[in-house]
């Protein structure tokens, strides 16, 4: 009896398993970046199409490469950032975007098409943005700060938290010295680690994934970094802090959905690209994570309060001197890694 | 002197027990915060276990990280106790002995090999051999590197096994597959039981080689747990680590207590 029982769950268990296997109904698989996508969108994209949905997440860019270099994932649907785009068209690794299937992609705000990381958007449609800045604590920073040189101010020593990210630690550095994002000159982005080895001693700490709770913490007074968390920030405690875009500029990040080239389902993966695509929908999903869509269309859907949020939505006016972080190449790349090592073992 | 001694023994045993514990207690008293923002206290809630209940992304992967766990444990126990026997066998001329010592050495290979190589090494295997990733490379990756857990534990109980038992229950006329299941087995059922305990707990918890085998509809809980971090650290990740380590205790608990009930029989 007993025995019998095991084998019923044995049986129960390699049910489930092959289940999985399956292939006759329709479904797409999805790949993206934690809450990115409020689970309402995909629910109502499932019901009117018929197409059941799955979504994995990836916590890197690096995650979703090597995922795709493998060459045996069956995701339909993936979304990369800006700079490794260019590497995945290049290692063959997505699927050109036929635009006769996406009747919505006029809905895009033309600031964010035709990128230099995919230009005509062969491979990709952008799908969420933001930028790089700095929040600080209103009450420990006098005078309020409107340039990066806050990040470099003696007196905040140790009390400053610059993001554990290369590209983004210079960008600072590139654009207190009135260069590009994407500079390749040696002898610039060697006088740029110059000015991060020097600022060195004044940083508390360089983090990624933590820097809101450390300004919250008041461990540090000014911090370095991505608009989403610190939007958050900022909303729950606007007396108390701020989140500014330096006036000499910065880099704006771009997120783009793709299909990669291993994909089993072609056609619901185009479905699903030109519904997000669609303003209604675009909307939903900036209403449901707080991040801004760049398309036109959902503006006349999207929750006032975010869309009036400067953090989320800055004016025009404040990007002039925003820029796309580019890939650079093999050579200026492992540059970039010598001389942050350098930066970080001081 | 003697009560000095003993006072800086305690001294010692909390100072111990503060670091072993001290973070764990903080993650779990935060999971109760009422505020976005993991490390500011702003008051007690019960928000992060609703939203936690009420969010079906995690609750659907933390049934991948059951099922997958569940797989593992059952295929590696068998796999494992099979492979130890097999290791505990008695022939005695050399090239026997040679085959032994060095089935010994590959079954240890998989625990001292890094993790992250271990996870390499599988995705170019699941490359290679255009094996998909899903849900079912995540069981095989996970039944290979927790198989020599349990060849690992069994094989050490056998190795205190006394072999006259085995004489004795042969001279009393049991046959092979009697002595077994009657003498040989229930005196390794707790190296078994410990074995897929262990399997059990490094299968859930398991991120490395995960991240790397995972494909379509297999995200598991602490894959999800590390991408959650990256969009900011909220007490719903708190919140989620307490279940899974309450679960946990209560897994340890009750396997203990079935393990000392057994003894006493």
């Amino acid at each position: 009896m007993k025995n019998r029982r095991l084998f019923a769950l044995a049986l129960a268990i390699v049910a489930v398993v092959l289940n999985g296997c399956g292939k006759s109904a329709p479904v797409l698989h999805i790949y993206i970046w934690d809450a990115y996508l409020p689970p309402a969108v995909v629910d109502q994209f499932t019901k009117r199409t018929g197409i059941s949905v799955t979504i994995d997440h990836y916590g890197s860019n690096e995650e979703l490469m090597a995922k795709l270099a493998s060459g045996v994932t069956s995701y339909d649907l993936c979304v990369p950032s800006d700079y490794v785009v260019q590497p995945l068209i290049q290692q063959k690794l997505l699927h050109g975007l036929d635009h006769a299937r996406l009747p919505h992609v006029s809905n895009l705000t033309p600031r964010f098409v035709n990128q230099a990381f995919d230009p005509g958007n062969q491979y990709t449609m952008p799908y969420l943005w933001g930028t790089t800045g700095l929040a600080y604590n209103k009450k420990l920073v006098n005078p309020a700060p409107d340039s990066w040189n806050v990040l470099f101010d003696p007196a905040y020593k140790g009390k400053i938290l610059m993001l554990d990210d290369k590209r983004e630690c210079f960008v600072v550095a590139l654009k207190l010295m009135g260069k590009s994002v994407n500079e390749t000159d040696p002898a610039t982005l060697r006088a740029a680690a110059d000015m991060l080895k020097k600022q060195h001693d004044l940083v508390r700490t360089y983090d990624s994934t933590n820097y809101d709770n450390t300004l919250l913490s008041k461990d540090v007074v000014v911090a370095h970094g991505w608009n989403g968390q610190m939007a958050k920030v900022v909303s729950d405690h606007p007396d108390d802090y701020a989140y500014i875009l330096p006036k000499e500029g910065g880099d704006i990040w771009l997120d783009n959905i793709a299909i990669p080239a291993g994909a089993q389902n072609v056609d619901a993966a185009y479905q699903f690209i030109d519904y997000v695509l669609e303003g209604e929908t675009a909307a939903q999903i900036v209403n449901g994570v707080n991040y801004a869509s760049p398309n036109e269309a959902a503006k006349a859907h999207i929750d006032p309060k975010i869309l009036n949020d400067p953090n989320i939505y800055p004016p025009d006016s404040a990007l002039k001197n925003w820029e796309y972080l580019n890939a650079l190449g093999g050579a200026t790349d492992r540059m970039i890694s010598d001389l942050w090592t350098e930066i970080k073992a001081k | 002197m003697k009560s000095a001694r003993s006072t800086l023994l305690a001294l010692h045993a909390l100072v111990v027990y503060a670091i072993l514990y001290g973070p764990i207690l903080v993650l779990m008293v935060f999971s109760f915060n009422k505020s976005r923002q993991a490390a500011v206290w702003t008051g007690f809630s019960f928000d992060w276990y609703v939203q936690l209940a009420q969010d079906a992304e995690l609750v659907h992967d933390a049934w991948h990280s059951l099922i997958v766990a569940l797989v593992a444990t059952a295929a590696s126990t068998a796999i494992g106790t099979m492979a130890a026997l097999g290791l505990a066998g008695n022939g005695r001329e050399l090239s026997a002995r040679a085959a032994r010592s060095t089935t010994t050495a590959l079954v240890y290979l998989p625990i001292v090999i890094p993790e992250i190589v271990m996870a390499a090494a599988l995705l170019t295997f699941f490359s290679i051999t255009r094996w998909h990733l899903s849900l079912v490379t995540v069981m095989a990756a996970h039944i290979s590197f927790t198989v020599s857990y349990v060849a690992i534990i069994v094989r050490a109980r056998l190795i205190g096994f006394d072999a006259s038992l085995e004489e004795a229950a042969m001279d009393l006329g049991a046959n092979r597959v009697q002595m077994f299941f009657r003498v040989k087995l229930p005196i390794i059922t707790p190296a078994i039981i410990a074995g897929a305990l262990l399997v059990f707990t490094v299968s859930i918890d398991d991120y490395v080689v995960t991240s790397f085998v995972a494909g379509t509809d297999s995200t598991t809980l602490p894959v999800k747990i590390a991408s959650m971090v990256k969009t900011g650290v909220t007490p719903e990740i708190n919140a989620v680590s307490t279940v899974l380590l309450v679960c946990t205790i209560i897994l340890v608990v009750v396997s203990q207590k079935l393990m000392t009930g057994r003894n006493a029989e």
